[in-house]
C-alpha cells in the first residue's frame, strides 16, 4: 500500500512538474502566431490534411511577401482527431498561449461547438473554414464560419433541379448528423417553395456500408431523381449500390460530393452526378489556376473545396490584421467580422451579424469521369 | 451491508491518503495556472472516476461490460436535459441523472447479467449502441444529431463556476468521494462477496452469497456513479452529442482499466493518468501518436498481462499458464510449419 502510493505521488509530481516545464511560450513581437485545429489523423483525415498543406502553403506564400505589418506568421498544428474533446483540451491549449493572436479550424461542427465556449471565454478569434451548424458562429462573437450556411447552397441546387433539369419529385436520403439533417431541409424547403415535390426521405447513421434497404424503399416510390445530403465516400458507395441495383435516374447533390476521391471511389456509378462548389479547381480564373497548381506540385493532390476553404481563412485574416493595424486580438476580432467582398478562392465573402460568411455557388456535373461546370 | 463502512482505516495509512489529497489540490499552483494543463487534469480526475466505477464490474465482480460510455452519455443527457428545459440547478440534476442512471444500469443488469463471459460483453456492446441511436432518433427530447449546446455551469450560491480552475477543483472533490467510496466498498462485506464471485462463483454461491443479487448491485453502483461523471462532464463541455459517448469512450474507459490494472483500487486511477496524459504529451509525433498508443498497449499486454498495478488481469493466461507462454507456443507452431514446409 505505501509502495503504492508513493508510486502514485511520484507520478502526480513527475507528470506537473513536466506539464509546468511545458506551459506556454514567450511573445515575440516580430511574429503573428496562429494556430490550426484539424483532424490530422481518424476518419477525417483527408480534410484535415488538405487544411493543413493549405494553411502552411498561404503562410509560406504571405511570409515571402514579407509577412503582414512587418511581422512573419508562425503557425502551430493540433490534431483533434474528430473527437470533440480533443479539440476542446486543443481550445485550452490555444488560449494559455497568450502568443497565439486567432486559431483556425476545426473542421466538423461538433468540434468546432465543444470548443466554442473556452474561444469565448478567453477571447480568441475561433475561425472555421467548414463549420455547418447552423448555430455555430451565432453562438459567440468570438465563432466564424467561412463555410457559408446551406442557406446560400440549397437555393442553387433547388434552382438547378426545378427549372434546368425539370425534375418534379424528388427523393431524399441524408446522414443523420447535424450536417446532413440541415442541407436536407434546407433543400426541401427550397425545391418545395419552386412547385417541387419530396416524395420519400430517408436517412443512415454514419459508419453504415449497406444501403440496399433504404435504396430499394426510396424506389418504390418512383422519384424523379434522387437528392443526395452526404460526404464523398458515402455517395460513391451509395452509388455504387445503385447501379448494381439498376436502378438509373439522375442524382443531384451537395458541395460535400465534390472530392476527386468520389470519382476515385465511385468509378462509372458517379457519372452524372450533380453537386455544387464554391471553389471549383478547373475554374480558368488564373488565382485559382496559380494556387491548383502550386498544390499539386507540393502535395501530389488536387486541393479540394476544405483545402481552398482554409486557405482563405488565412488569407481573411492576414486582412484583418491588415486593417487593425495590430495583433490584439479584440481590434482583429472587430476587423475580421466587418471583413465585406473579400475575394476569396472559394468565393467572396461577406460575414452575416451572426458571422456566417454569405457565399456564391456554381453547380458541376460528373462528366466521363470528371466534374465540370454546369452551364 | 451491515459492516459497510465499519472497518477502520489502517492507522499507517492516513498519512499518505492526506499527502495524496494534498498533491493533487496542489495541481493547478505546480502547473502555473495554464488552463489546458488544468483541462487535462480536469479530464483525468474525470476519467479516474469512469475507470474506478468501470472496475466495479470487471476488476472486483469479474464480469465484462462494453457498455459504460453508454451510461455515462444517459447521465450527460439527462442532467443537461433537466438543466435547460426545466433550468433546474446542477445539484439536483446531478444526484436526479445518477439515480436515473443507476435505475436503467439495474434493469439492464437484471436483464443480461446471467449471461456469461463474451455474451455478457455483446450484451453490454449492443445496449452501448442501441443508447447511441436512440439519442441520434430522439429529436424531440434530445435534439439528435444536433447536440445540445449551451448547458449552464454548475454555481455555488449563485457564484457560476466557469473557470477551469474552480471546476478542476469541483471535479477532484467528485473523485475523491468516489475512489474513497468504492475504496471503503471493496473492504466491506460487500466487496469480500464480490471478490468471492470474481473468483469462483459456485464457490461463493455455496458460502451462500446470492451471486445475482451482488452482481445486479455492482454493476447499478458502477453505473450510478458513472451518470453522475456523465453530469459533471456535460456541465463542464457544456455542449453534448451522442458520438462522444459512442463505442470509443466505452473502449476507452475499458483501455483505462485493462492497462491501469483491474481489481485493485489504484490500477484504474494509473490507467486513467497515463491514457489521458499520452495523446497530449505526444503531440509533437503528430500522426505517430496514436501508433505509440497502440502499441504501449500492446508491450503491457505481452508483458504484463494483469496490467500495471492490477490484481487481476483482463488479459492474464488462464491460472498456472506462464507469462510469455503463449508467445512461446504460438512462437514454435510457426516454427514448426516452416520446418514442416521444408
Amino acid at each position: 500500500m505505501k509502495k503504492k502510493l508513493i508510486s502514485l505521488i511520484s507520478t502526480v509530481l513527475l507528470v506537473s512538474s513536466g506539464f509546468a516545464a511545458w506551459a506556454a511560450g514567450t511573445p515575440n513581437s516580430s511574429i503573428i502566431h496562429i494556430a490550426l485545429t484539424a483532424p490530422i489523423t481518424g476518419d477525417y483525415a483527408e480534410y484535415g490534411n488538405n487544411f493543413k498543406h493549405s494553411v502552411e502553403m498561404a503562410i509560406d506564400e504571405i511570409n515571402a511577401n514579407g509577412g503582414v505589418l512587418n511581422k512573419k506568421f508562425e503557425l502551430s498544428v493540433g490534431d483533434s482527431k474528430g473527437d470533440p474533446k480533443e479539440s476542446a483540451m486543443l481550445a485550452q491549449k490555444w488560449t494559455s498561449d497568450s502568443t497565439i493572436v486567432a486559431q483556425i479550424g476545426d473542421f466538423t461542427s461538433t468540434c468546432c461547438m465543444a470548443a466554442q465556449p473556452i474561444y469565448n471565454r478567453a477571447g480568441m478569434i475561433q475561425l472555421s473554414p467548414t463549420a455547418s451548424h447552423t448555430k455555430f458562429a451565432s453562438g459567440s462573437k468570438w465563432s466564424f464560419s467561412v463555410y457559408g450556411s446551406q442557406y446560400w447552397e440549397q437555393p442553387v441546387m433547388a434552382a438547378l433541379a426545378v427549372d434546368k433539369l425539370k425534375f418534379k419529385n424528388m427523393a431524399l436520403l441524408y446522414i443523420n448528423n447535424d450536417w446532413g439533417v440541415d442541407t436536407q431541409k434546407s433543400f426541401k424547403e427550397n425545391f418545395e417553395k419552386r412547385g417541387g415535390k419530396i416524395v420519400a426521405t430517408e436517412s443512415y447513421f454514419q459508419g453504415e456500408t449497406d444501403f440496399n434497404a433504404v435504396l430499394t424503399k426510396l424506389k418504390e416510390f418512383k422519384p424523379d431523381a434522387l437528392f443526395l445530403a452526404t460526404m464523398y465516400n458515402d455517395g460513391a458507395l451509395i452509388s455504387k449500390q445503385r447501379e448494381k441495383m439498376s436502378w438509373n435516374l439522375p442524382v443531384i447533390g451537395a458541395s460535400a460530393l465534390y472530392s476527386p476521391q468520389l470519382i476515385q471511389l465511385g468509378g462509372t456509378a458517379v457519372n452524372g452526378i450533380y453537386s455544387n462548389v464554391s471553389f471549383f479547381a478547373k475554374d480558368p480564373d488564373p488565382r485559382i489556376q496559380a494556387y491548383v497548381s502550386t498544390f499539386e506540385k507540393k502535395f501530389g493532390n488536387t486541393p479540394n473545396f476544405a483545402a481552398a476553404l482554409a486557405y482563405d481563412c488565412v488569407y481573411i485574416l492576414a486582412d484583418a490584421i491588415k486593417r487593425a493595424g495590430s495583433v490584439d486580438r479584440n481590434a482583429v476580432r472587430d476587423a475580421l467580422a466587418s471583413s465585406k467582398d473579400f475575394k476569396g478562392l472559394a468565393g467572396s465573402i461577406t460575414f452575416t451579424a451572426e458571422r456566417n460568411a454569405i457565399k456564391t455557388y456554381k453547380p458541376v456535373q460528373v462528366i466521363n469521369g470528371e466534374f465540370q461546370l454546369v452551364e | 451491508m451491515n459492516t459497510f463502512m465499519a472497518m477502520p482505516l489502517k492507522r499507517n495509512q492516513t498519512p499518505f491518503w492526506i499527502g495524496a489529497v494534498v498533491l493533487v489540490l496542489a495541481v493547478p499552483g505546480l502547473l502555473g495556472g495554464s488552463d489546458y494543463l488544468i483541462q487535462i487534469a480536469t479530464m483525468m480526475a474525470l476519467y479516474v472516476v469512469l475507470a474506478s466505477s468501470l472496475n466495479l464490474i470487471i476488476g472486483f465482480t469479474g464480469m465484462y461490460s462494453l457498455g459504460h460510455g453508454a451510461f455515462y452519455g444517459i447521465g450527460a443527457y439527462t442532467s443537461a436535459i433537466l438543466a435547460i428545459n426545466l433550468d433546474w440547478t446542477f445539484w439536483v440534476t446531478m444526484p436526479i441523472a445518477g439515480i436515473l442512471t443507476a435505475l436503467v444500469g439495474a434493469f439492464l443488469g437484471l436483464a443480461t447479467l446471467r449471461l456469461r463471459q463474451t455474451f455478457l460483453v455483446f450484451g453490454t456492446l449492443a445496449f452501448g449502441e442501441i443508447v447511441r441511436i436512440l439519442i441520434m432518433n430522439w429529436p424531440s427530447l434530445t435534439r439528435g444529431p444536433m447536440g445540445i449546446p449551451g448547458i449552464p455551469p454548475p454555481s455555488i450560491l449563485g457564484f457560476e463556476l466557469v473557470s477551469s480552475t474552480q471546476y478542476y477543483y469541483l471535479i477532484l472533490v467528485f473523485a475523491i468521494l468516489m475512489v474513497f467510496l468504492i475504496f471503503r466498498l471493496y473492504h466491506s462485506r460487500v466487496g469480500r462477496a464480490w471478490v468471492a464471485i470474481r473468483e469462483d462463483e459456485i464457490a461463493a454461491s455455496s458460502m451462500g452469497i446470492s451471486v445475482f443479487g451482488y452482481k445486479v448491485l455492482a454493476f447499478t453502483i458502477a453505473c450510478l456513479i458513472a451518470g453522475l461523471a456523465g453530469a459533471f462532464y456535460a456541465h463542464f463541455i457544456t455542449f453534448i452529442s451522442a458520438d462522444q459517448f459512442g463505442m470509443n469512450e466505452s473502449f476507452l474507459i475499458l483501455t483505462m482499466v485493462a492497462l491501469g490494472g483491474t481489481g485493485s483500487i489504484i490500477g484504474p486511477i494509473i490507467g486513467a493518468l497515463i491514457l489521458i496524459i499520452i495523446p497530449e504529451a505526444f503531440r509533437f509525433l503528430a500522426e505517430y501518436r496514436m501508433v505509440l498508443y497502440g502499441a504501449l498497449l500492446i508491450l503491457v499486454i505481452v508483458v504484463k498481462p494483469e496490467g500495471l498495478a492490477g490484481v487481476k488481469g483482463l488479459f492474464a493466461p488462464a491460472s498456472g499458464a506462464r507469462r510469455f507462454s503463449f508467445l512461446r507456443s504460438g512462437f514454435s507452431a510457426e516454427c514448426e510449419k516452416v520446418e514442416g514446409a521444408k
